[in-house]
């Protein structure tokens, strides 16, 4: 392996894994605040990059734009989950599974209706970039990748900086410990809830047209969320920190396997990697425990 | 200036008061004593809006009391929860702010902040500390801290004592007596009644959901049946 293969396969992955660590941290922060693993983001991812395409074709061409338009919808459709789906389950105080089978069919329901009407179409999200590789050197970049980098990187910043220096974003995360006494200090429990729901669809929404940019709109793109779900695993759940380095390093350690052995072997390499490294660190990279005293 | 009446509160099919009636007074400290499931958390978790009463009254100012929790802390009606319930996922400065999280102004929060700082120093010294790294007395101090910053008028506090190391208790109940001094009105929930007595001003006595006994906190001290039931045969 010579030294630009190497930085070649680490610029890709690095690309590619700011994907899962959005697809991490927007799986991460609804886990966090109701201790359930949340498949309709990928419902919400679908049907973003759907709407992407829609936007990007009908509306408006430019990436930003409509990325914006694209994110903010998912939003609100997580929100609607939420006030329709997932409410009534906390309110009626049911056991984490019904939050979880829920979550599940509302993928199924998504992808299996997208199917049958659009499934058999193919959904093109047209050129946004004039020329579509930069180089460096002896290293050569797709814009798109870069990009998307760029994008990633800023919506986790502003992400890091809501959830530190607000009061609401100290509440999710107050919530995420216990999500009953916030109340006593009047915060509206109802209302984090939703706002941490809009905030991960604003994540698929921005995965779903990532996703649908880079490959192509498919009503079973919502699954490759599993990547996201796997980092926020090995990032330790609970730490979306610790989500976003996972999602990056897989991002990685995936392109440098497919570049070296394939990429129908790739993911059984993965797997087994993630299953190993559970085995030695059940906890994640950055998971920790903490401990209320009487 | 707050005045609960027959209240009366039911888990699923079970009651878990009978229709109690309780009063406090401007600049009082009321302590509500009795066993392990008297009701005595039902209580303050009715007035704090945690749990929903099925009947009776809870008057603030001769207003209704009974709605939403966010709304009960805008009126200056504040609890410090059993087992302070201190956020661990959140630095020890956070906790506080979000004491703050009804106050929209930064200046009022920076006012407030100070003030609890001037009563706790050890809790800017552990600011950036993690919430769950505190010992359970500081933990304590964290939840009495986090509940001023809202700046309250009536302070409820759910078994302050629990858990915690005899010295430490009796910093706390000096620490109450201290903010009852300063203005601050007080309900307190406690087991350890002896202690909570003895800086009451007037006290109830709870047993399965109802009230048994009432009077001024050194009277109830020295009735026989509170005596032998709550504190132990001698003195």
């Amino acid at each position: 392996m010579n030294m630009d293969f190497i930085l070649q396969q680490i610029l890709n992955g690095v690309s590619l894994g700011g994907v899962y660590a959005l697809e991490a941290v927007g799986f991460g922060i609804i886990f966090n605040i109701l201790k359930f693993s949340n498949f309709s983001h990928g419902a919400v991812l679908t049907i973003c990059a759907y709407i992407g395409f829609f936007i990007s074709t009908h509306i408006v061409s430019q990436m930003i734009p409509a990325l914006v338009i694209t994110a903010v919808l998912g939003g609100f459709i997580a929100v609607l989950l939420e006030k329709l789906v997932f409410r009534p389950i906390r309110i009626k105080k049911r056991p984490l599974t019904y939050f979880f089978v829920t979550s599940i069919t509302v993928m199924m329901i998504v992808q299996k209706t997208f199917s049958a009407l659009w499934g058999r179409y193919y959904f093109p999200y047209p050129e946004m970039m004039k020329s579509a590789v930069t180089s460096f050197g002896e290293l050569v970049v797709s814009k798109i990748y870069l990009m998307m980098l760029a994008i990633t990187a800023i919506v986790l910043l502003g992400l890091t900086i809501f959830l530190k220096k607000t009061k609401m974003g100290i509440a999710i995360r107050a919530a995420s410990s216990d999500s009953w006494a916030p109340a006593l200090m009047g915060v509206d429990t109802d209302f984090i809830i939703s706002l941490t729901f809009f905030i991960a669809g604003i994540l698929a929404g921005i995965t779903g047209f990532f996703l649908g940019m880079t490959y192509t709109v498919t009503p079973f793109i919502g699954e490759l969320m599993l990547k996201g779900i796997i980092a926020a695993i090995i990032g330790g759940m609970g730490s979306l920190g610790g989500g976003v380095i996972a999602g990056i390093l897989l991002g990685i350690t995936e392109s440098i396997i497919v570049a070296k052995v394939g990429a129908s072997v790739t993911p059984i390499l993965i797997y087994l990697s993630i299953f190993v490294l559970l085995l030695v660190r059940p906890q994640g990279i950055s998971g920790k425990l903490y401990a209320v005293k009487a | 200036m707050l005045e609960v009446k027959d209240l009366v509160v039911t888990y699923g099919g079970i009651t878990a008061l009978h229709g109690i009636s309780l009063k406090l007074q401007k600049g009082q400290i009321v302590s509500i004593v009795g066993a392990n499931g008297a009701g005595k958390s039902t209580t303050i978790n009715s007035i704090s809006g945690m749990v929903s009463p099925k009947s009776g009254k809870i008057l603030l100012d001769n207003e209704s009391l009974i709605t939403k929790p966010r709304k009960i802390v805008n009126r200056g009606v504040v609890q410090v929860p059993e087992g302070r319930r201190i956020f661990p996922s959140i630095s020890v400065y956070e906790n506080l702010i979000l004491g703050a999280y009804r106050i929209k102004s930064k200046k009022q929060t920076e006012k407030s902040l100070e003030k609890v700082y001037s009563w706790f120093p050890i809790l800017k010294e552990r600011g950036n500390q993690g919430g769950g790294t505190l010992s359970g007395g500081e933990q304590q101090m964290l939840a009495i801290g986090r509940a001023l910053m809202s700046e309250p008028k009536i302070l409820l506090l759910d078994e302050p004592s629990l858990g915690l190391a005899p010295l430490i208790v009796l910093e706390i109940f000096e620490l109450l007596q201290k903010l009852n001094n300063e203005g601050l009105t007080i309900l307190l929930v406690e087991q350890n009644a002896r202690k909570a007595l003895s800086i009451s001003d007037y006290a109830y006595v709870m047993e399965t959901g109802r009230i048994v006994a009432e009077g001024e906190g050194r009277l109830i001290m020295d009735d026989p049946v509170v005596k032998r039931a709550y504190l132990g045969g001698t003195e």
